[in-house]
């Protein structure tokens, strides 16, 4: 970038304060930072990967983590069934009405499974497209099944460098209840992550990350209808979404953003050059977790002072998960601030004894009993 | 030659115009700088254009025609500096001019009670503002208005009944032609004059204990007030010299032209105001000096005049002159806000910095940086009791000190450390420590320079200044941020002050801009001087003589590398480096018992970081749109310490990779077989058993006693 680039960068953002880059907004009302995800209970061993969880009914759920697909059960969810495993990471999970297991397999596709039958069905290409980076899956009443592809053709462990290169390249798919009739719905979203419909069936949200944006359809029987925004610009990047059974959302944010990073995101040259040179770990970007490896990039309020981590110190890595009403209003949240023990959160679905949360960066599920309005 | 230590030569290389320019706003001098070229700019080009107007001739009666303009403005700029106005000066000066021809022609007064007569006639009608303003506590502007009004009109009233006498007598006497046409060494004796009370007003204004108190009226009415300035007589008395020096204005031209009418002095109140705020003396007060109000005034006449010379119609000037009149109060009003705000946007100016590869740190890759969790059981002492220990030392005793953010000395003593004293309070930021031979722990102090613990407590000072270098703007002579401080065997003082354009408070903005800001200074106490032996270095950080006495080595923090200097022997004065590629950006510098030394590395360089210190673009822009907070630094809780030999290899490192107990790491002590650990902001001083080593070394044997590898052995 040269000198007059950044002069008429400079204008325009004169001009145009908010063009293209929306300021962070703080953390305020029901977003308030408190510590009460640090107070959640890690359920049994470690689980390295856990990407998503989903109520699978009769005091059970099923997990996601790393190839495999896992059905907790039992008081405090001791037992640990292995239901599936693929060749590929499996990521964002739903239960068909029908009673199938749908699960977004990574470099792969989606696939469903039906517990009478071994072998799974599979969707593996949609408009001639394969299914390279399915993230989220959830089906309708009627048996319609949605799903987001965060980036096509690109794995859902490249999304550092998704955000880093600033695309917008994700889709959202439909299908019927048999995997058929493909069809691409929304194309070019900004790393589509979370999908679901309402319990009522009348509306799809949607999350896109990159856009730290929510967004509601009122799905019909011809399709979805035009998108509502919910909210523009959250403090951080959404992830899943699950019905909290109440007729409300529980949104799981998967890193905050920080004003490095949205600098960043303005500095072409050094963006590229950091890309280049070094592993996506080292990047000044979102991380699921952080702050144990000491060629991190580290930032000036996070140095330790007087042996003590800032809670409110610029975080590597964040924890929070929101509470939406159903009109989409966040109603409380949880956090799990820098220093804090659970962050990289990327999904929570509720059952009766208590949210169930996915950590994805501290590897591990967590159950949380305190109240959450 | 080292890249860290920089000639003359080298850094007009590294010249940066922004640099330039926001060290010279820094300047009190500079501000007038503006209004001084646009006089000289006027002054040529009316030259260039009017013909003979640069003659010696010229000059001198263009001087003439100013003099008294210049008491007039001079006067303004006083009431300016107090944050008032004298808008009655015109008429002051009218009625003065009045009062000299109606003493000498009317009463027939002789000349030498005239003139002081008229004086005493101007400090009265001053008085009558000074009263009003002063005392009565009336606003300023309107009072002055007041007064204008009804001394022109006094003037008008007058100058019709004694306008006959005037017009047909003349004053015979010589000094009063001497007075309006007279010259001193060629100049004009009003000129002359007016040099002459400048001079006096400047040091009065400058250096005198009631100039101070006028600008600290102007500056703040009620500071000065509370500070016990007597703000009403003050305020009068200001009031009285306005009056004054318009009445010396009066006189000169009442001797140059012996004559008065209605337009005498008129709209030259507003002429003055227009110069001495061009000039750049604050309407807001507090701010000004009289060479700003002559500047402006010079400004304003050279204009009116050379306007008039080309024939250009009188209305046409009076509009220029109140153009340039909204212009400068304009300018006043907007620098005047903004002034700290600019030099802020632009003080920091990152450069590039030539960082050399950076060695692996993974635990597990073989190199001597390799990551291990040696630190992590270390023994704390003192937890919650100290402030941010940067530096730890021990004294013969066994008993540990610590140099707190809180200014403090802290000791610790007893078999376990578990008694916690003040040692001294010396204020500043107390940072690297030593004992010298009498057992005085010589401390560098940041904010305030070295300063020496006697071992009763007894605070002295050693050194706060060195030389200044001659070509720098900033004024380097005060030492900024004495760092670390280590003392050769002849006792002379070496120490680091790691940066000159930045404090404790925003030394890492020193660190982000990354230039060789900093240097080594040594103190001799056999001279009692301080002279700079490194300038332009790039943060100078741990000091440590080498264990032979002949040579100093210095941490670089900003350019992660250690430099060998030599104080003794035939590469005396030479500076090479000693490591070139450090994993992290070094800290002290200690002597180990084995004759290796300790470095402590308060930061681990990361990819992202080395990456920046290659773009300065993009750090000033960081530094510009990112908040400090979130600005990219080293990891500096991660920080490690690591021994290397007198050839520059590193040994072996110790690190406490979650720093959960020492984050930090800015110094460690070897001390009996043990290691003491310091921390730049950390709760806590740090203790580690060392296997192997000499259990009976202390650091003051090392240095003064028996356990000294010194080659160059000092008596005394």
């Amino acid at each position: 970038m040269g000198f007059f680039d950044h002069l008429l960068r400079d204008i325009r953002s004169v001009i145009d304060r908010d063009g293209g880059q929306d300021a962070i907004p703080p953390l305020d009302g029901a977003m308030s930072p408190n510590d009460r995800l640090d107070t959640a209970v890690v359920i049994g061993d470690p689980l390295p990967g856990v990407d998503d969880v989903i109520d699978a009914g009769g005091g059970a759920v099923y997990v996601s983590a790393g190839r495999r697909v896992l059905k907790l059960s039992g008081t405090d969810y001791v037992t640990r069934t292995i239901m599936a495993e693929f060749d590929g990471e499996a990521g964002g999970l739903a239960l068909h009405p029908d009673g199938r297991l749908l699960v977004c397999v990574a470099g792969r596709g989606l696939a469903a499974i039906d517990p009478a039958q071994p072998e799974p069905r599979w969707l593996n290409d949609v408009g001639g497209r394969p299914l390279v980076g399915l993230l989220s899956v959830t089906a309708a009443p009627d048996g319609r099944i949605f799903a987001v592809e965060g980036s096509v053709g690109r794995k859902p462990d490249e999304w550092r460098r998704d955000l880093m290169e600033k695309r917008s390249n994700g889709r959202l798919i439909s299908c019927g209840a048999g995997l058929d009739d493909p069809q691409e719905v929304l194309r070019d979203l900004p790393y589509s992550h979370g999908v679901t419909v309402s319990p009522d069936g009348a509306s799809l949200w949607l999350t896109e990350s990159w856009a730290h944006r929510l967004s509601r359809f009122a799905l019909g029987p011809s399709g979805i209808g035009s998108r509502e925004v919910i909210a523009a610009n959250m403090p951080g990047y959404p992830a899943r979404l699950h019905p909290d059974g109440r007729g409300g959302l529980l949104l799981a944010v998967f890193a905050r953003r920080t004003h490095l990073i949205e600098f960043v995101l303005k500095e072409d040259d050094f963006r590229n050059d950091m890309m280049a040179s070094m592993p996506p770990d080292y990047w000044v970007a979102p991380a699921l977790a952080g702050g144990s490896d000491c060629l991190e990039p580290m930032q000036i309020g996070s140095v330790k002072a007087l042996g003590i981590q800032k809670p409110w110190a610029p975080p590597r890595s964040y924890g929070l998960l929101v509470h939406l009403d159903a009109e989409g209003e966040v109603a409380d949240s949880l956090h799990s601030r820098a220093g804090g023990r659970f962050h990289g959160l990327t999904a929570a679905c509720a059952t009766h004894s208590g949210v169930i949360i996915a950590a994805r960066g501290a590897g591990c599920l967590l159950n949380y009993t305190g109240d959450l309005r | 030659m080292s890249m860290a230590v920089d000639s003359f030569a080298a850094s007009v290389r590294r010249f940066s115009p922004r640099l330039l320019l926001s060290e010279l706003m820094l300047k009190q001098w500079f501000e007038p700088v503006v209004p001084f070229t646009v006089m000289i700019g006027l002054w040529a080009y009316f030259a260039l254009t009017i013909p003979d107007y640069a003659s010696v001739q010229s000059s001198v009666s263009l001087l003439r025609l100013f003099a008294e303009f210049g008491f007039v403005a001079l006067a303004m700029g006083f009431c300016l500096v107090t944050g008032g106005i004298d808008l009655s000066v015109g008429a002051i000066f009218a009625l003065c001019n009045f009062a000299a021809l109606y003493f000498l022609l009317v009463r027939e007064w002789p000349v030498e009670a005239a003139i002081p007569a008229t004086l005493v006639i101007g400090a009265l009608l001053g008085s009558i503002n000074g009263f009003l303003i002063g005392f009565l506590k009336t606003r300023p502007f309107l009072t002055t208005l007041v007064t204008l009004i009804i001394l022109r009109a006094s003037v008008n009233l007058l100058n019709t009944q004694y306008a006959q006498v005037f017009a047909t007598n003349s004053v015979e006497s010589d000094s009063w032609d001497f007075i309006g046409g007279g010259t001193v060494l060629g100049i004009p004796i009003n000129a002359a004059t007016l040099f002459v009370v400048l001079l006096i007003c400047h040091v009065f204004l400058s250096r005198s204990r009631y100039g101070w108190h006028l600008t600290a009226i102007g500056a703040s009415r009620k500071a000065a007030r509370h500070a016990g300035i007597r703000v009403r007589l003050m305020l009068f008395m200001t009031y009285v010299l306005s009056g004054t020096l318009c009445a010396a204005s009066g006189i000169f031209y009442a001797a140059r032209q012996a004559s008065t009418d209605s337009t005498t002095g008129v709209g030259w109140e507003f002429q003055a105001l227009t110069a001495v705020v061009l000039g750049g003396v604050s309407l807001a007060g507090g701010k000004g000096t009289v060479w700003r109000a002559m500047i402006g005034a010079v400004i304003i006449f050279l204009l009116i005049n050379g306007l008039v010379r080309m024939g250009v119609p009188g209305y046409v000037t009076s509009a220029v002159t109140g153009l340039i009149l909204l212009v400068a109060v304009g300018i006043d009003v907007k620098w005047s806000k903004n002034r700290g705000k600019a030099i802020q946007k632009i003080y920091v100016n990152p450069a590039f910095v030539p960082l050399a590869a950076a060695p692996a740190v993974h635990a597990g890759s073989g190199s001597p940086y390799a990551q291990n969790d040696r630190l992590i059981n270390a023994q704390g002492i003192g937890i919650d009791q100290v402030e941010g220990p940067e530096d730890v030392i021990l004294d013969r005793q066994g008993r540990l000190y610590g140099s707190t953010r809180d200014g403090n000395v802290i000791r610790f003593s007893g078999p376990n450390f578990e008694t916690r004293e003040v040692f001294a309070h010396i204020g500043g930021r107390p940072l690297g420590m030593q004992f010298d031979r009498d057992e005085n722990l010589i401390v560098a102090v940041a904010g305030m320079g070295v300063y020496g613990v006697a071992p009763d407590g007894r605070v002295f000072k050693v050194t706060d200044e060195t030389n200044r270098t001659w070509y720098k703007l900033n004024d380097d002579s005060r030492l900024r941020m004495a760092d670390d401080l280590d003392i050769a065997p002849d006792g002379k003082i070496y120490f680091s002050d790691c940066t000159t354009r930045y404090e404790m408070t925003t030394n890492t903005l020193d660190i982000l801009e990354g230039r060789p800001n900093g240097r080594v200074v040594c103190y001799d106490p056999a001279t009692k001087t301080t002279r700079t032996v490194i300038n332009h270095f790039y943060f100078p950080n741990g000091i440590c003589v080498s264990h032979d006495g002949r040579s100093i080595l210095i941490a670089s923090t900003s350019l992660c590398k250690v430099f060998r200097h030599w104080i003794e022997g035939p590469k005396k004065g030479r500076t090479e480096v000693l490591i070139d590629e450090l994993p992290g950006n070094p800290d002290n510098i200690n002597r180990a018992s084995d004759g290796t030394y300790w470095l402590a590395l308060v930061g681990i360089r990361t990819p992202t970081f080395d990456l920046a210190a290659r773009k300065p673009g993009f750090r000033l822009r960081m530094v510009k749109q990112v908040p400090t907070d979130e600005w990219l630094a080293p990891a500096l809780n991660h920080g490690c310490v690591l021994k290397f030999n007198e050839n520059g290899e590193a040994l072996e490192s110790w690190w406490d990779p979650t720093g959960i107990s020492h984050s930090t790491l800015t110094s460690m002590r070897e001390h009996q077989g043990y290691l003491y650990l310091g921390g730049l902001e950390n709760n806590r001083i740090g203790r580690i058993k060392l296997d192997g080593v000499d259990d009976s070394w202390t650091g003051y044997d090392a240095y003064w006693g028996a356990k000294s590898r010194a080659t160059t052995k000092v008596t005394g």
